[in-house]
């Protein structure tokens, strides 16, 4: 049957991001940025002990504020302060002291053993001492002269000069007060024909204020409403469905974060006429800030050969009761082909505590993939591996997430603490872990898509049906989420909200239509061909709307009705061939085989694609032979 | 001046300030003029010192509730003073922080040497002490949002200063009268 479906956006294998490539040394960190916790021990005995020289700023502790923290903290940087000179580090000698100790600077919430992870600074617990001793030792500067620090970082373009370059034109003001915004800019793309990316760089436009950016391309002008419909630039609210990480690309950025280059055969596809929707999260300063995000795209000639996917797991039914300080969910996936995982990004809400990912192998043993104790919904951040993952066909992929709902989290917005369900609001909560893996080759890339996509539509519908909650008005909700059950076959469900989205909007022939379309699927035929015509009572030049009427004649062996249909598709789509062919069907049913080759010659003269048009040509010979 | 560090133990009693020495309690307005900090001011009930600095993201972020603050007690009878215990910010640099976070119905005082830090107790910024007759009624934070540096809670759910301004104007007791401030060390200038 051919119908003609609302566009139904691709939510579940999506296409994210990087890998790193290895001709980029910014992908991988000095050795001595991973040392391990043995190394770290020797250490200690050479640096910790209480007999020491004193520790001065230009043997020990400059060199480690350039190496972990000057990529911020630099004049200029994201960072609110500089700390590469003496009088710099000095002045916030106790405060580096604390916040090292505290594990809050340099942030970086996974635990590093689980990577390594492309850029990842972490300081080793001798390290955090060195700090504390310094202070003690009186902060002092040392004879020695410092080395010069090193330049690593730059404020121009870390991937060097973009290709294209896409800019908010009128920036948008940050209110000095209130809580943190989470805002969503929409910017077109200046191309005319599809191109291929190999890195994307965020800039933040005022990197002080700007904590994080999620990114995402639209290849629709979805977005771009969305943004017109609320005045100044940007819009609050939810991101697009349309809205998507481009074949299985991460994007998103957050500070002194850059995802390398791609390797070009892995680059993605961008489209004409695309737009980037970038949500910023920013953080008044306490007074107004300027804010306008520019974005350079990096393109290559090359068409790329292979596409990761994007699996997405994570649980949709969260409901946690007020007060519960321990609300665990789970979810896995077994992997139907081998893959390796190019990088993961945790997504949860305030109340998330603990967030846990990992593979247990076909062999039993477990590799974990990311670890984040505190987690802190304030560091979003994509953990890149530095060498992927491999993991075998039949690997159990799984996730668990615990929450703290009490009123001992002091990170829960409500107070006394309410329950809390699933939602994209910041104020909801969320749990998701997204993994970027790379099949072996397409044929496997398609096997796991049809594999796994069934699994992130039903959570998707948990998710809808939530919505539907909280808004049983919206009848874009219940239109998703009808296409949603379709797509997994349960067409009963589906007829069902399309009857609640015909309820919302009783006149919209649209509504009606895809009523029928569900009732067709779900072989309620008669009820089908009520609500086609009810479709075609409305708006009798629906075109789709005959033609699938036609269909259903055409199933209840309506011969006669089902070619009256088509020929009026014919009359209302000349142009289209598909008309012609569905009439050709009808006329051979009835027995009219002369009509049905008449029918047939229309519709090869309007240049079918091949698979069609040949198979026209055999039903052609077909009929002669009847006829 | 090293050992003044910032220990993270809530302070149990409260020193009422001596007032022996004035000479050390004097610091410098945004003109450059010398001033007692704390000396009555007739009709002020209560005077209000709140530390910051120019680079601390903490003590920049509470500007507008210092400022909403200050709209509510000002007419009240209650004075309020903007410290900057850094050295390395002198009048000019003050002058344009105050501006730049639109500061209005504050004085910006500066302290170079951290004595009105010292004296009053003050460790962090931001930290605001209540000042009555001489005494130190208020010490510590502007409200909970923060826990510990970075832990944050989505917004307040006590607001510390104004309810012991609150306590004071009425002529009870303030609640608690000594709580932790979270922010950035003033022992980093005393270096």
């Amino acid at each position: 049957m051919r119908t003609a479906w609302l566009a139904l956006a691709a939510v579940a294998i999506q296409a994210s991001s990087g890998v790193c490539s290895a001709d980029r040394s910014s992908c991988v960190p000095p050795a001595s940025l991973f040392r391990s916790a043995d190394e770290a021990g020797t250490e200690e005995g050479r640096s910790g002990g209480g007999t020491q020289a004193s520790v001065t700023y230009t043997d020990t502790i400059a060199p480690l504020l350039a190496d972990r923290c000057g990529m911020c903290h630099h004049p200029g940087g994201s960072a609110p302060f500089s700390l590469l000179t003496y009088a710099d580090a000095k002045r916030h000698a106790a405060q580096i002291a604390a916040v090292t100790e505290r594990r809050y600077m340099p942030p970086w919430k996974a635990d590093p053993s689980d990577g390594p992870f492309v850029g990842q600074r972490p300081l080793s617990e001798s390290e955090i001492r060195l700090f504390r001793q310094w202070l003690r030792d009186g902060a002092v500067e040392g004879d020695t002269p410092a080395a010069d620090v090193p330049t690593a970082w730059t404020d121009e373009w870390q991937l060097g000069r973009p290709d294209i370059v896409v800019a908010l034109t009128q920036p948008y003001t940050l209110p000095s007060d209130g809580t943190d915004v989470f805002r969503i800019f929409v910017m077109p793309i200046p191309t005319d024909r599809a191109r291929f990316v190999r890195g994307l760089e965020f800039r933040p436009g005022n990197a002080r204020v700007v904590h994080h950016a999620n990114i995402r391309i639209d290849k629709t002008t979805v977005s771009r409403q969305l943004d017109e419909e609320q005045p100044g630039p940007g819009y609050e609210g939810l991101i697009a469905r349309s809205a998507q990480y481009p074949d299985g690309h991460f994007l998103g950025w957050t500070p002194s974060q850059v995802a390398p280059l791609l390797p070009p055969d892995l680059a993605w596809r961008l489209d004409a006429s695309s737009y980037v929707v970038a949500e910023l999260h920013m953080e008044p300063s306490g007074k107004p800030e300027k804010v306008a995000p520019s974005i350079g795209l990096y393109l290559t000639d090359v068409r790329p050969t292979r596409t990761p996917a994007m699996l997405r797991l994570g649980r949709q039914s969260i409901d946690i009761p007020a007060g519960d300080s321990s609300y665990t969910i789970t979810d896995s996936y077994v992997l139907p082909v081998d893959v390796d995982v190019l990088a993961v990004q945790p997504h949860a809400h305030y109340r998330a505590r603990d967030v846990r990912g990992e593979a247990t192998l076909p062999d039993g043993s477990t590799r974990t993939l990311i670890g984040i104790r505190d987690w802190d919904f304030r560091w979003q951040h994509v953990y890149r591996f530095v060498t992927p993952v491999h993991v075998p066909k039949g690997t159990r992929l799984s996730m668990r997430y615990t929450y703290d709902n009490s009123a001992d989290n002091p990170r829960n917005p409500e107070r006394p603490p309410k329950r809390i369900r699933w939602g994209q609001r910041s104020s909801d909560e969320m749990g998701d872990l997204w993994i970027q893996v790379l099949t072996r080759d397409d044929r496997d890339l398609e096997r796991l898509s049809r594999d796994f996509r069934p699994k992130v539509a039903a959570e998707d519908i948990l998710g809808y049906e939530i919505e539907i909650e909280k808004h049983p008005s919206d009848a874009a909700l219940h239109d998703d989420v009808a296409l949603l059950n379709l797509e997994l076959g349960r067409a009963d469900a589906a007829v069902t909200h399309f009857r609640a989205s015909l309820a919302l909007k009783p006149n919209s022939a649209a509504a009606h239509y895809n009523l029928g379309t569900a009732l067709s699927v779900a072989h309620r035929l008669e009820e089908a061909v009520v609500a086609y015509q009810r479709a075609l009572a409305i708006n009798p030049q629906y075109a789709n709307a005959h033609n699938n009427l036609g269909s259903v004649f055409t199933a209840q062996g309506r011969y006669e009705d089902a070619i009256r249909e088509y020929r009026e598709v014919v009359r209302l789509q000349p142009d289209v061939p598909g008309g012609f062919a569905n009439l050709a069907t009808a006329y051979a049913r009835a027995g009219e085989f002369s009509r049905a080759i008449e029918a047939i010659d229309a519709a090869l003269r309007l240049h079918p694609m091949e698979s069609a048009a040949s198979e026209l040509r055999r039903q052609r010979a077909l009929y002669l032979q009847r006829k | 001046m090293r050992r003044f560090l910032a220990t993270g133990v809530v302070a149990a009693l409260l020193i009422a300030p001596q007032r022996s020495g004035a000479a050390q309690l004097r610091v410098q307005n945004v003109d450059g003029t010398f001033v007692d900090p704390l000396a009555p001011v007739p009709g002020v009930k209560a005077i209000v010192l709140v530390f910051t600095s120019t680079d601390c993201p903490v003590s920049n972020r509470y500007a507008p509730e210092v400022q909403r603050i200050v709209a509510a007690f000002s007419p009240r009878g209650v004075a309020f003073r903007l410290v900057y215990p850094n050295p390395a910010e002198d009048t000019a640099a003050i002058r344009k922080h105050m501006a730049e976070f639109g500061y209005s119905g504050v004085e910006g005082l500066r302290d170079p040497t951290q004595a009105l830090a010292r004296h009053v107790g003050a460790t962090i910024t931001p930290e605001a002490v209540v000042v009555v007759g001489g005494s130190v009624r208020y010490r510590g934070r502007i409200d909970d949002r923060h826990v510990q540096l970075g832990v944050e809670r989505p917004a307040p759910a006590t607001h510390d200063l104004a309810d012991a301004l609150t306590a004071v104007l009425s002529g009870r007791g303030v609640p608690h009268p000594a709580t932790q401030a979270v922010g950035c060390y003033i022992a980093d200038f005393a270096r």
